[in-house]
């Protein structure tokens, strides 16, 4: 617990990550409000309830990939910063189990992916609500735990795949190129050429939008898509942790055990 | 106490720690001297387990560090001051430090008082290189350790500030810690060291009262050269 005490003060004493984490929920609602005002006033009297309540959850999570993107380099800096700096030195000096230590920085991104969803869904949800109000859309139709979910989880995605890719790599530059190109780039460029889908469906952004209702097309069935985000969220972290030494075991050496290691 | 028995950090082919063996004993400041790429720094590392030892062991009062609970209430290092992230407070980065080890952040504005940064609200990052070291060594006193190692505390320190580190050190040596301080400064040396560690290449070349080592009508630099000559 000392671990994550530490790790949580070190997130928000810092006002580069309470800036990165204002601009990822501010640039999600920016995008909301400015598609909610075309999207939402044409709702008629031939929408049911439910419909017109979906359209709402759509509109709210309208902005969440570019919005998960910043959590994704919040996620990289969490990590690459400390190496940056050299101040990783003190840190495993004050906490010797790296893995520890990767494991709360995991802890308090998950945090605050999730409060980013959160504040990004109410504030979004109280928005589309008062615009979309002559349809009376319904709070919660059955279709709506979709793009609800997914939105969570690609937030999560984001900030745990952008915190592994640090841990990996320790160069800021280079695990943010890496994470834009596996979120991004990979993906348009993929779903543009002929039989390209059979792998860009693999990647997140493909699983996420069509979850979300941003996709021209269904790929692959929603169960799918959930489980190729859930396993982006946690494989790579999943690795990161696996290699990660926790606190090694002293080993009993003396001069016959330097000759036998050449 | 700190204890190193046939301590060698190999980095590829190259032996930063050469079978280095040596004892630092508390109650008296030991200086720590070897020309550059000695192997000074990879040894403190490797006391504060940032380095795994090809072989050999380094142990702080009969521990290996890594399984030391709590350690900043153990050891206490400052090795390099510039390395603290520019964007926290003083306060600030000192509070995560002590979050970390489960240590009362009401210690924390006393230690600031002591090492002369008291008043001070500026961010890091626009500190002086001798602020930084103050810091670090605040860093270092958090836990209340027995066990002290510094590497090059007085870089980057006017005279007031190796006056002021100089006294620091001699005092926490007189409370009966174990001070382990590696410097390049040798007549600094002379007049805060009770015993020397000299190393070069990575291997021990003398471990000795400072009195004993300081020949009549020498000086410490003269006899460090010549002794370290032959290594270099």
């Amino acid at each position: 617990m000392n671990v994550l005490a530490a790790e949580w003060l070190k997130f928000r004493t810092l006002r580069s990550t309470l800036w990165a984490l204002a601009a990822s929920i501010g640039c999600a609602l920016v995008l909301t409000a400015s598609t909610g005002v075309t999207s939402l006033s044409d709702l008629d009297a031939g929408h049911s309830a439910d419909q017109a309540g979906l359209r709402v959850w759509a509109v709210v999570f309208v902005g969440v990939t570019l919005s998960a993107l910043l959590i994704g380099a919040l996620g990289v800096i969490t990590m690459t910063g400390e190496h940056a700096s050299g101040m990783i030195n003190l840190t495993y000096t004050a906490m010797p189990s790296r893995r520890g230590v990767l494991l709360a920085k995991a802890v308090v991104l998950t945090g605050a992916a999730l409060t980013a969803f959160l504040l990004i869904g109410a504030v979004g949800y109280v928005y589309g609500r008062l615009v979309a109000a002559p349809s009376h859309p319904s709070f919660l139709p059955a279709g709506a735990w979709q793009p609800i979910g997914a939105a969570a989880l690609m937030m999560l995605m984001t900030a745990l795949a952008g915190l592994a890719l640090g841990a990996l790599l320790r160069s800021g530059a280079v695990a943010t190129a890496v994470l834009i190109a596996i979120v991004f780039v990979l993906p348009v460029i993929l779903m543009g050429i002929p039989g390209g889908s059979d792998v860009g469906r693999f990647l997140p952004l493909v699983a996420g939008m069509q979850l979300l209702d941003q996709s021209p097309q269904d790929y692959m069935p929603a169960g799918a898509a959930f489980a190729v985000l859930a396993a982006w969220t946690t494989v790579p972290i999943g690795i990161a942790l696996a290699i990660t030494p926790g606190p090694w075991r002293h080993r009993a050496t003396g001069p016959e055990a330097l000759e036998s290691r050449g | 106490m700190i204890e190193i028995a046939g301590l060698t950090k190999r980095f590829g082919r190259d032996r930063a720690v050469d079978d280095l063996s040596f004892e630092v004993h508390p109650g008296r400041v030991t200086g720590f001297l070897g020309p550059n790429g000695a192997g000074k720094t990879t040894t403190m590392r490797l006391i504060v387990g940032l380095e795994r030892p090809t072989a050999g062991r380094a142990l702080v009062d009969g521990l290996p560090y890594q399984k030391i609970d709590k350690p900043l209430t153990r050891v206490g290092a400052l090795l390099d001051a510039a390395a603290v992230h520019g964007g926290r407070r003083a306060d600030q980065h000192l509070r995560w430090l002590a979050a970390s080890n489960g240590l009362s952040r009401d210690r924390i504005a006393p230690l600031l008082e002591r090492v002369g940064l008291g008043g001070v609200r500026k961010r890091i990052g626009v500190y002086s290189l001798g602020m930084k070291q103050r810091l670090g060594i605040a860093a270092a006193l958090l836990g209340d350790p027995p066990v002290l190692i510094l590497d090059e505390p007085v870089n980057g320190l006017d005279a007031e500030g190796v006056k002021w580190t100089r006294d620091l050190l001699r005092s926490l040596a007189a409370e009966g810690r174990t001070v382990l301080v590696s410097s390049h400064l040798m007549s600094e040396m002379a007049i805060t060291a009770d015993h020397l560690i000299v190393i070069a290449r990575g291997r021990l070349v003398a471990d000795v009262p400072t009195a004993e080592f300081v020949r009549p009508g020498m000086s410490l630099e003269d006899v460090y050269l010549e002794a370290v000559g032959g290594m270099s």
